[in-house]
């Protein structure tokens, strides 16, 4: 076990870490809000995190909190990562489609150069030394951070599925002047699920820098909206565990291809090429559809005897 | 700033600027026709000035599976000449224009038969410059490749004199950049307004129902569409090439994405509008001032941000109506 953990202890975390950063694109999109700024919002955790446990200034307050400094850092990332969507979201949610896609790229790329290009961000270097919560001695322990906030996620996705609000947005998705018209408010709902989405990433961000131990803006970047976006429609849009499952499967697939050495970069295009064009539905689309039972079939026409001449 | 300062700006932009217009034209073609973003135009482009270095070089140094592999042994046939070099530019370009075929073959027809979510064919362009640019890497390593000195890379400057004591230079490779960008841009301008074909795609562009019903084969002109889509992709590729040498597989990332920021400033599907867009980036970040030159990327981006909040539809875009 401690063998397995070893080897495989990070790759585990990882792999629940891509599906929370999943789960955070799919909140939007339950809206049908194509918004690929979750690694925007995942670096600004990341930095606030990382500015708050290393940076010189602050080491009276970490050295009064002791421990307490690591879910403070994961308050104020929730934070910024809301006050930050709530700027962007507002303004942003006016557009639709591609157009909003674009414009949460156009985020990213911007908050990648000003990060690359401020002292306090640690400029192109990023900031290192970050140090380990809890005591933490191995990298798979971080299981435990992670895990909980997986589950925390995954029931507040449920409950706000179940709930007003969620079934107010699946309205927008599915026709928003009709939600309209319902009575269904779809701005301010399109911008919650978009802040819902942010705050959770600036979450993640700011667990991951000690995770990483380092943090640079390499993290938020167009690279990391495409694998994303990917998580959540590998996995399937459609469904809480979509997300969650492209998440853990995208992340595991290089490390598992391992033995092809360099062909595994190749190999890994290949598989969304070929995932997006057999599996429209997603993963657990298609699983879902294999569990429901089959839709009554009309009876094959009777062919009519072939008449020998 | 001074005035030579001013006009030299004004160069420089022109020049970057009109390869992004050309870059970016591949992209709004495949999107006027088919309403998807095709990710790996950038890869195309990065694929273009590989096939132009391959064409004039013939070998790759550094590491990789070609490392030592000469593909012209007594020289290549391309190299050493200006002419010859062009060339190798054209053949490079109509090279990147068949593998844009390719990709839309075996990454879109399948799933526009199908009738799939555009999202998926997002993803599914992603996986396909994943595949380009990992291939390339593996093939000829990460490092930078700079085009031979005697193509018109480092010919001494076409124009250089004084203006109020400033020294102003003007580039060979920028002079040619922008005359084969504008030479492009009028071809194309023809063809698409004034030629039969042209006019069959603007149909297909309008609705592809309507012109399949008027007899139009729609499948035949979203391959011309490619194909015209990864020819200028691969011209950008090369001609950014020849200025700043092939830096590597990511080479046409960054380009990748400035080109989305373009297309969208002047208007998602508009041709004029990708030229327009395409100056007016260029010229943005030419005029960066030098002490937030650090900044530089992120001025198309800004202008994208500034752009949709402001005009949705870009600067030469018609607002399309659209039922939510």
């Amino acid at each position: 076990m401690t063998d397995f953990l070893a080897t495989y202890g990070f790759l585990l975390v990882t792999m629940i870490q891509a599906g929370l950063l999943g789960l955070s694109l799919y909140f939007p999109l339950q809206a049908g809000q194509l918004s690929l700024a979750s690694p925007g919002f995942y670096a600004l955790g990341g930095y606030t995190a990382a500015i708050m446990l290393t940076n010189p200034a602050l080491s009276g307050l970490r050295d009064s909190l002791g421990n307490g400094i690591f879910p403070l850092t994961w308050l104020v990332a929730a934070l910024l990562a809301g006050v930050l969507g709530l700027a962007v979201g507002i303004p942003a949610l006016r557009l639709r489609g591609i157009y909003l896609a674009l414009a949460t790229i156009a985020f990213v790329e911007i908050l990648r150069v000003i990060s690359l290009n401020l002292t306090i961000t640690g400029g192109a270097i990023g900031i290192f030394g970050i140090p380990q919560p809890f005591g933490i001695a191995d990298r798979w322990q971080y299981v435990f951070i992670f895990g909980p906030l997986l589950i925390l996620a995954l029931l507040f996705a449920r409950q706000l599925e179940r709930s007003r609000v969620g079934r107010g947005l699946r309205a927008i998705r599915e026709d928003e002047l009709a939600a309209d018209a319902m009575g269904v408010p779809p701005t301010q709902y399109k911008v919650l699920a978009f802040v819902i989405g942010a705050v959770l990433a600036g979450i993640v961000g700011a667990m991951s820098a000690p995770l990483l131990s380092s943090w640079n803006a390499r993290q938020g970047t167009f690279d990391a909206s495409i694998a994303t976006l990917a998580f959540v429609l590998i996995g399937g849009s459609r469904n809480i565990w979509g997300p969650v499952v492209g998440g853990a499967l995208l992340t595991a697939v290089p490390e598992v291809l391992r033995f092809l050495a360099d062909w595994r970069l190749v190999i890994n295009g290949l598989v969304l090429v070929v995932a997006s064009l057999y599996l429209p539905q997603g993963i657990v689309g298609a699983l879902e559809r294999l569990g429901r039972p089959r839709p009554p079939q009309r009876p094959a026409p009777v062919q009519p005897a072939e008449v020998k001449p | 700033m001074e005035f030579s300062q001013f006009i030299q700006n004004l160069m420089n932009g022109l020049a970057i600027g009109s390869v992004y217009a050309i870059f970016a034209l591949g992209y709004t073609l495949v999107f006027s026709i088919l309403g998807i973003i095709n990710f790996a135009h950038g890869a195309v482009f990065t694929l273009g000035a590989y096939f132009t270095y391959t064409l004039v070089v013939g070998q790759f140094e550094n590491n990789g599976l070609l490392k030592g592999i000469n593909l012209f042994p007594n020289g290549s046939p391309l190299s050493g000449h200006p002419l010859t070099f062009a060339f190798a530019t054209l053949i490079g370009a109509i090279l990147a224009g068949l593998v844009a075929v390719l990709i839309e073959r075996l990454a879109f027809r399948p799933m526009r038969s199908r009738g799939a979510d555009p999202l998926l064919a997002l993803v599914s362009s992603l996986g396909v410059a994943l595949v380009i640019v990992n291939l390339i890497q593996l093939l000829v390593g990460a490092e930078i490749y700079n085009f031979p000195s005697d193509a018109y890379g480092s010919t001494p400057p076409a124009l250089s004199f004084t203006l109020g004591g400033k020294i102003v230079i003007i580039r060979t490779v920028q002079v040619i950049i922008f005359a084969v960008s504008l030479v492009m841009l009028v071809i194309l301008g023809y063809v698409i307004g004034r030629t039969k074909i042209g006019k069959a795609l603007r149909a297909v562009a309008e609705n592809p129902t309507t012109a399949s019903l008027l007899g139009i084969s729609v499948d035949r002109f979203i391959v011309i569409t490619f194909f015209l889509s990864g020819f200028l992709g691969g011209l950008a590729g090369t001609l950014v090439g020849t200025a700043f040498g092939v830096a590597g597989p990511y080479f046409g990332v960054v380009y990748g994405l400035k080109g989305l920021a373009v297309i969208v400033l002047g208007g998602l599907g508009s041709i004029p509008g990708a030229v327009l867009g395409g100056l007016v980036i260029g010229l943005a970040e030419a005029f960066v001032p030098a002490q937030y030159s650090a900044y530089k990327d992120a001025v198309a981006f800004a202008l994208l941000f500034v752009i949709l909040l402001v005009r949705p539809q870009g600067l030469l875009g018609r607002s399309a109506i659209q039922k939510v």
